[in-house]
């Protein structure tokens, strides 16, 4: 029994704490204006009812706090994030620039990016070692549901290297499996597999992900090492003084003058907010790529 | 038997989850001045009559839901008494996909018609 409005609001704050804040806030608020505003109807229509009684009919009408509770998350749920509007930009471009540090897709790129070095290796391995026991292994009876298997797996890598995408680079990417023939004798499903040239995509794409992965992380140690210094460095030197900037080109060695200092903090910035839109476009570049080779046509 | 009372609950749950949008839409529709959430529910118990289809508290989800599509826009006034209201009406943008929408549940509604006689 909910003895006042208060408490119900309680409760369905309570009911909603692993909601989203901005939801809370809108359930509140919904909540506290249809219940004060049905009370007092309720109140002119029948003042000889108790102002519980009252209120409990009016809750009976409007939802126990975990029934609106739960009303809120599903639709919360169900919101495709493309239905909600983006906000319209009416920033300068100035203000764009910066704003990379606040865009997800930035800080996803450079996740999946990091990530990718790691599965290259997996997956080049996995394909190399899986390719060459299949033909190696041709020879012998086994061979063959060897490979049959092999060929699933890289089917079940491509699923697997897709939510990735999608997770991180924001890329729509299938969420089941692909459809496999089950039926048949051996030899005739190793036949469909090998002339699938969906197959041969995914393959292809676990090998070239090695190299894409290396030159992901090569890219990002360079980049975020390179303006992290630029702008950390001058500040070192303030309390070490032992000439930590400067740059040496064989026998020469060059110190700016302090003067410089601020500008090279600067450009430091800049070069760490330029490499995350460069990292933004490539997760960008990815994605693509990745839906080219890995979604069946 | 199978059929239990949280499974029609469920069931109906999962019907009022598109019709709500419709319904919301069209009420805004037929109106010719901006509503509050109580106002609108007050007029669909009218009609939904002893029967009650969904909860009220599950109306307001959806018109927020319908507010940040474009579909309907909102402004708060201060009330005499009690909280300020906020009033929903729609938009040109709801208007034309309420029309798209009202097709969609008429070819629905035949549809299901048909399936459940079975002719």
């Amino acid at each position: 029994m909910i003895k006042s409005i208060e408490e119900y609001l309680d409760q369905l704050k309570n009911e909603l704490k692993d909601s989203d804040t901005a939801t809370v806030q809108d359930a509140l608020a919904d909540a506290e204006e249809h219940l004060r505003t049905a009370l007092a109807n309720s109140k002119q229509e029948q003042p000889e009812t108790s102002e519980e009684e009252a209120l409990n009919q009016v809750i009976e009408q409007y939802g126990s706090p975990d029934e609106t509770a739960s009303a809120y998350k599903e639709v919360e749920r169900l919101t495709h994030p493309s239905l909600v509007r983006e906000n319209q930009r009416s920033d300068s471009m100035l203000v764009r620039f910066f704003a990379i540090f606040a865009d997800p897709r930035a800080w996803g790129a450079l996740l999946y990016m990091l990530i990718a070095f790691v599965n290259g290796i997996v997956y080049f391995t996995w394909a190399v070692t899986g390719l060459s026991l299949s033909i190696s292994l041709a020879i012998f009876i086994f061979g063959l549901p060897f490979a049959i298997l092999f060929l699933l797996s890289v089917r079940g890598l491509a699923l697997l290297e897709g939510r990735i995408v999608e997770a991180l680079l924001g890329v729509r990417m299938p969420r089941r499996q692909m459809f496999s023939y089950q039926g048949g004798k051996w030899l005739e499903r190793l036949k469909m597999l090998l002339t699938d040239k969906n197959n041969w995509k995914m393959l292809f794409y676990m090998f070239c992900q090695l190299p894409f992965g290396t030159l992901y992380f090569v890219l990002i140690v360079t980049l975020v090492s390179l303006s992290l210094s630029f702008m950390v460095s001058p500040i070192i030197e303030g309390f070490v003084r032992q000439g930590v900037v400067g740059v040496v080109i064989g026998n020469l060695r060059y110190f700016p003058p302090p003067i410089l200092y601020p500008l090279l903090v600067i450009f430091g910035f800049l070069l760490l907010t330029a490499s995350m839109h460069l990292f933004k476009w490539i997760g960008q570049l990815h994605g693509k790529y990745a839906k080219m080779f890995l979604v069946t046509d | 038997m199978v059929d239990s009372p949280t499974l029609t609950k469920k069931f109906q749950k999962e019907l009022n989850a598109g019709i709500a949008s419709l319904v919301l839409l069209s009420v805004l529709s037929n109106s010719e001045e901006p509503m509050y959430g109580y106002q609108i529910a007050k007029l669909l118990d009218d009609y939904s009559g002893e029967a009650s289809f969904m909860k009220q508290g599950a109306l307001y989800p959806v018109l927020r839901q319908l507010e940040s599509s474009g579909l309907l826009r909102s402004t708060v006034e201060p009330s005499v008494s009690g909280p300020p209201r906020r009033y929903y009406e729609i938009t040109a943008e709801g208007k034309e996909t309420l029309l798209v929408w009202q097709g969609v549940w008429k070819q629905m509604k035949s549809f299901v018609d048909k399936a459940i006689k079975g002719a």
